[in-house]
């Protein structure tokens, strides 16, 4: 949000609703029971396509077994919906990762501009919103799913470069979000104020004696002026006192200082993402999520695997390679870990105020740009989904037949409450939503 | 705009019985008459009574138009039975005892207040925080911007540099081709353009690049950009972001622009809209080749500061505000944190880092307290808070909230109330009267060094200090507060009335206002009397057109002249007349308010009701001016509509957009109209220039605009200075050929030096 909208913003909200949650801490968290339950929606990216013969169950239906990319999941396979079949269709401008990566959430072509891939046109940003930022929208609109900040952008070793193959989440046209790979700058965005409110506490008893002293300095027809200034401030004072009582539904979670936002890093860079993407659904910071692993052609070297390849040129080795295969089906293996780091927590948090387990309110939907890495196709894109949504029948391998992915996105927006009749383009949304309950 | 009013004032009304004047055979006593016939409404001291007649009798007629009045029209329901000795009698008790000027002044307590930094004083006093204590880089203003072109679109290498020059403007559409300097190839080819860009007035300003190609702009700060658009689009794509600015300064800019081969076109555009601005092409007068440094904004919103008086002043606080300071408090400690290695001139790996920290953090005090810290102060604020958290970017926040809270900080005069104020309390109210803000190096050194303690040492300061933008700032301050332009909102008119009337005509008519001022202001004449008398104005290629002035200017504004007869000064300018004119007509109303208050100089009361003008119930083929007339008519109106009418009548040679006219639909304008002055005298007055030229020669408007520079400035109650200070400040404004800086630099000094035990002035008197 630039400088013009936050302070139109401010004004909208009136002065005290936007300085009071900065000053006094969090919106309330009070929690009560929700008038409707609540419904999350996370997206988790991994990037170079995968690897479909370690990655796709044989079998449709209930009774499938579970390749070895996917066997980090074993424990939640009843709350899994495997997708084979969804197609992005989305052509135009721009090669297939560009595409891939930047028409995944928005469904929608991407502008011609200036960025050269490796085939295709030049292209520039898509030319629409993403439909984790569309459902956003919809859920700010009303009061009862409104949250501090509606969506985050988690990153995890994102290259600190912007272009389509780095950005998958748009305001709109034109308007990549960036995600925030650093847990600092997360954490910051979330907690800071609490770091402020501290070190405003510890300041408001020297400003009092202050005005006390100053106050002896002037004559007693000015004094009143200041007797009421320190009569805010002891209001102040209470009030901090009185929101600091209410505490955090969670603690904000405990990081490690000093984890450099490096590629050896990545492992613990992950999971403290992931916890503080838990922690702010668990304080109901947001409703929607994104996390992305590194980027579209992302090089991460994964050297905790023994890996020594970066992964995009790996992905590009022919089938015939077997080590690369076995290195490629472990590198997505490893991404499928984290997705099932992410479950366990969800699946062991109890809903705030609600019933459950947060993971039976929270669909994740772990996806790709491609869906193979040598051949940069974007059919049969990996479309997981773990977790529960209204709507969405879990515990199942379902074989679809050369679907548009956009039917996926109004799928998953009709769950979210907002029943848009298209997404993207919208002629690729002909049959409308995905029927997956 | 709001709706006509109709003003009615001084409405006595009597007892029932008023036939007590009969009986007086002896000389009639003044105060009895009053307390038998007159207080019953007006209060025994002229007051007001609630549900009779509630506003304060004040004013500022003559003792002999005020007697003359009562003889007609009082008491409201027996007028003509207090008349010749009686209303003589009556009349002087009233006139001497509160109605006039010079009476209320004697009654008044007036005092200088305690107050808070206004929202003004606080924006301007953050930002000089963080200002540089060395020497500004000198900024011209109206030479573009310094480009450097480049062979390849990475734009980098000095090799590839093929091209250095200065940029009027950044509009260039290259379409498929290379631009010559760029020599043969297929490389693509960059430019970057640096330098500064100028804020006409304070408030958002929104950044516009248009390109088909990459861009990246930087605006008031060097490391992150403010638009990042390195992935073009062939269609070209608009890309924006607003930036608070603060008027009447320099903020370096940086726009970085590149063609890679593959890219088809080559096109790109800098536009800006600011404060009542419209879209535009960035003008050369609002950039420089030169680069400033950045300067700290504040984005917090602050509740409006009371302005009941006529002017900005911090006499009151409420929750909203102590949360706003707070909230304040923690984006500025958040932005020192942030770049305390950069504040600190050190790094985080320094050994003496914490010795650096400490002393900026007692330097930052210092400044934000505007005196010299005691050893007692300096462990309260700076040691205490940085040893209280475990990180040192916590402890600098904190030193940071804690001052910024601070009455220290946020109040004015907090030491020099009641006691003798001190030679850092006269710094503090001449920086703060010349620029809404904080001492800088030479004054402060000038305190510390007992500078201060004559009326020469302080005007000399003042002088220095003229020189500085920031007085520029204050002055516009001024300006656009006598020419009420701060509360110009939409100045729209009525499209089928109006055609061509655009939003950039009525930004470019605010450009041309604003250049007028600055042009008559800070020449050394600097004399007030031009600004209503000059027949020059300020107009581009754009208002040229629509005003039909024959000029070659183009997109620059240029002086033009016109004709004397039609044009004269400020009161004609078409941007205040299109202000105080209606959608589709002139209003003289408006403007004759505006011109009995703000130029001549008279008091009007507030209208008691208000009545809307409704151009329907007029017959058709009426003169607006007959409207007014007929509006107008009762008895009730005419106290205050006998002045103001005349006034605006003498502009009804121009329509709602400030054009010459010699009709009103198919009439005859007349313009000609008997204005009667404060002391009954008629002047004959048959257009705009009589008025100015009465005006420069009037007692009146001469104290008027005395009295409102030195409330803009000062900010507290001008008695409070001493029943005579209007007075002394008008007679040396005359004397010196109505210069303004030099009744600035009066102002600032008589007010700084308040209270100091040697005046050494003759114009000051201890109250």
């Amino acid at each position: 949000m630039n400088a013009l909208h936050r302070r139109t913003f401010l004004k909208q909200a009136g002065l005290s609703a936007a300085t009071l949650p900065f000053i006094t801490g969090l919106p309330s968290l009070g929690l009560a029971a929700p008038a409707r339950p609540r419904q999350r929606l996370v997206f988790m990216f991994s990037p170079n396509g995968t690897i479909p013969a370690a990655y796709w169950p044989d079998a449709a239906g209930t009774d499938f077994q579970l390749k070895e990319i996917m066997t980090p999941l074993a424990a939640f396979k009843d709350r899994m919906l495997v997708l084979n079949g969804v197609n992005n269709k989305v052509r135009g401008d721009g090669d297939s990762h560009m595409r891939g990566m930047s028409c995944l959430l928005t469904g929608i072509e991407l502008f011609p501009g200036n960025i050269m891939g490796g085939g295709g046109q030049p292209a520039g940003w898509a030319s629409g919103i993403s439909i984790d930022q569309e459902i956003k929208n919809h859920l700010q609109k009303s009061e009862d799913t409104r949250t501090r900040f509606g969506s985050l952008e988690f990153g995890v070793g994102v290259t600190d470069r912007a272009d389509p193959w780095t950005r998958m989440s748009y305001a709109g046209a034109n308007k990549p979000i960036a995600p925030i790979s650093d847990p600092y700058q997360m954490y910051e965005k979330l907690y800071g104020q609490m770091k402020d409110k501290e070190n405003l506490q510890s300041v408001l008893d020297t400003v009092k004696g202050d005005l006390q002293k100053v106050g002896k300095l002037i004559s007693a027809v000015d004094r009143r002026l200041l007797e009421e200034h320190q009569a805010l401030v002891r209001q102040m004072e209470k009030e901090i006192a009185s929101a600091s009582q209410k505490p955090l539904r969670a603690a904000p979670p405990t990081l490690n200082e000093g984890v450099a936002d490096q590629n050896d890093n990545l492992p613990r860079l992950s999971r403290m993402q992931i916890d503080l993407l838990v922690n702010s659904f668990v304080n109901d910071m947001c409703r929607v999520a994104t996390l992305q692993f590194t980027k579209s052609v992302g090089m991460a070297r994964m050297n905790w695997l023994d890996i020594k390849d970066g992964h995009h040129s790996l992905s590009h080795e022919p089938d015939g390679n077997a080590e690369a295969v076995a290195k490629l089906t472990k590198i997505n293996k490893w991404f499928a870990g984290e997705l099932a780091y992410l479950v366990q927590k969800l699946s062991t948090t109890p809903e705030p105020g609600g019933e459950g387990m947060m993971l039976d309110h929270t669909l994740i939907v772990w996806t790709n740009e491609l869906g193979k890495g040598n051949t940069h196709t974007l059919a049969n894109i990996p479309f997981l989904l773990v977790g529960g949504a209204p709507g969405f029948k879990m515990g199942r391998s379902l074989q679809l037949e050369n679907v548009a992915h956009n039917r996926l996105h109004l799928a998953l927006a009709h769950a979210l409450g907002h029943r848009l009749e298209t997404f993207g383009k919208a002629s690729l949304c002909d049959g409308g939503p995905l029927k997956l309950g | 705009m709001v709706v006509g009013l109709l003003l009615l004032s001084l409405c006595f009304t009597s007892s029932a019985n008023a036939a007590g004047f009969s009986f007086f055979s002896r000389k009639p006593d003044g105060p009895a008459i009053y307390k038998q016939q007159c207080a019953k409404c007006h209060g025994p001291a002229g007051q007001g009574v609630k549900g009779k007649y509630t506003d304060p009798l004040v004013g500022d007629w003559s003792l002999e138009k005020l007697t003359r009045y009562i003889a007609k029209t009082m008491p409201e329901d027996k007028p003509g039975s207090c008349t010749g000795p009686h209303a003589d009698a009556v009349a002087r008790y009233i006139h001497d005892t509160f109605y006039s000027r010079e009476a209320r002044a004697r009654a008044q307590t007036a005092r200088v207040e305690l107050v808070r930094l206004t929202n003004r004083q606080h924006l301007l006093s953050v930002a000089d925080l963080f200002r540089a204590t060395g020497e500004e880089p000198k900024v011209t203003a109206g030479k573009g911007l310094q480009a450097a072109g480049y062979k390849s679109a990475r734009g980098t290498r000095r090799e590839d540099r093929a091209l250095d020059r200065t940029d009027r403007k950044i509009e260039f559409d290259f379409g498929t081709d290379r631009p010559q300097w760029a020599g043969e190839g297929t490389n693509g080819f960059a430019l970057h353009w640096s330098g500064s860009v100028i804020a006409d007035e304070t408030g958002e300003h929104e950044f516009v690049v248009k390109a088909a190609n990459g861009i990246r702009l930087w605006v008031n700060d060097d490391d992150k950009p403010l638009i990042d658009g390195s992935v073009s689009s062939a269609k070209g794509i608009e890309h924006r972001a607003g930036i608070r600015l603060i008027g009447g300064r320099a903020y370096p800019i940086r726009l970085e622009f590149f063609k890679a081969a593959r890219d088809k076109i080559a096109n790109v555009a800098l536009l800006w809209q600011p404060p009542h601005g419209a879209l535009q092409v960035i003008p050369a007068r609002n950039l420089a080749p030169e680069r400033a440094t950045p300067t700290f904004i504040l984005t917090t919103p602050f509740p409006a500061d009371d302005s009941s008086v006529g002017y900005e002043r911090g006499v009151s606080i409420s929750k909203e505000w102590d949360e706003a300071v707070t909230h304040a408090a923690i984006e500025v400690a958040t932005h020192a944190a942030k770049h305390l290695d950069r504040l600190t001139r050190g790094k985080a790996s320094d050994s003496d880092r914490a010795t650096k920290v400490e002393a900026f953090c007692a330097e930052f005090v210092t400044r934000a307290f505007r005196r010299p810290l005691t050893d007692e102060q300096r462990n309260l604020f700076v040691t205490q808070p940085l040893r209280s958290a475990a990180k040192l970017e916590d402890g600098v926040k904190r030193v940071v909230l804690l001052t910024l809270k601070s009455p220290r900080f946020l109040y004015l005069g907090l030491e020099g109330a009641g006691a003798q104020p001190d030679d850092f309390t006269v710094a503090e109210r001449l920086s703060f009267g010349l620029w809404d803000s904080l001492p800088d190096t030479a004054l402060t050194k000038a305190a510390a060094e007992g500078k201060l303690r004559t009326r020469e040492q302080v005007a000399e300061q003042a002088r220095r200090m003229l020189a500085d933008a920031r007085t520029r700032g204050k002055m516009q301050y001024f300006l656009h507060r006598w020419l009420q332009m701060n509360h110009i909102e939409d100045l729209t008119k009525d499209p089928s009335v109006f055609p061509g009337f655009t939003p950039e005509i009525i930004a470019d008519l605010r450009t041309s206002l604003n250049l007028f001022l600055d042009d008559v202001v800070w020449t050394e004449s600097s004399d007030y009397r031009r600004l209503l008398l000059e027949d020059d104005f300020f107009v581009n290629g754009r208002l040229a057109k629509f005003y039909g002035v024959t000029t070659e200017a183009a997109e620059d504004f240029t002086r033009v002249q016109l004709d004397p007869k039609q044009r004269s000064g400020v009161i004609t300018h078409p941007y205040l007349l299109a202000a105080f004119s209606y959608n589709k007509s002139s209003s003289p109303i408006h403007r004759g308010v505006f011109l009995t208050r703000n130029i001549v100089g008279r008091a009007l009361r507030p209208p008691p009701m208000a009545i809307a003008f409704k151009d329907g119930d007029f017959k058709p083929g009426m003169t607006m001016r007959e409207k007014i007339t007929e509006l107008t008519r009762p008895q009730a109106c005419q106290s205050c509509h006998s002045v103001i009418n005349p006034l605006g009548f003498s502009l009804e040679n121009f329509d709602a957009v400030g054009r010459f006219r010699d009709k009103d639909g198919n009439r005859p304008i007349n313009a000609a109209a008997d204005y009667t002055t404060d002391d009954g005298g008629i002047v004959r007055l048959k257009g705009a220039r009589d008025i100015a030229e009465f005006a420069v020669k009037s007692e009146h408007a001469h104290n008027a605009f005395v009295e409102q520079l030195f409330s803009q400035v000062v900010k507290q109650p001008m008695p409070a200075y001493g029943p005579d200070v209007l007075n002394q400040l008008r007679l040396s404004f005359v004397q010196s050929g109505y210069n303004i800086q030099k009744l600035l630099v009066d102002i600032a000094t008589v007010s700084a030096l308040q209270g100091t035990e040697k005046p050494a002035s003759t114009t000051k008197k201890k109250t």
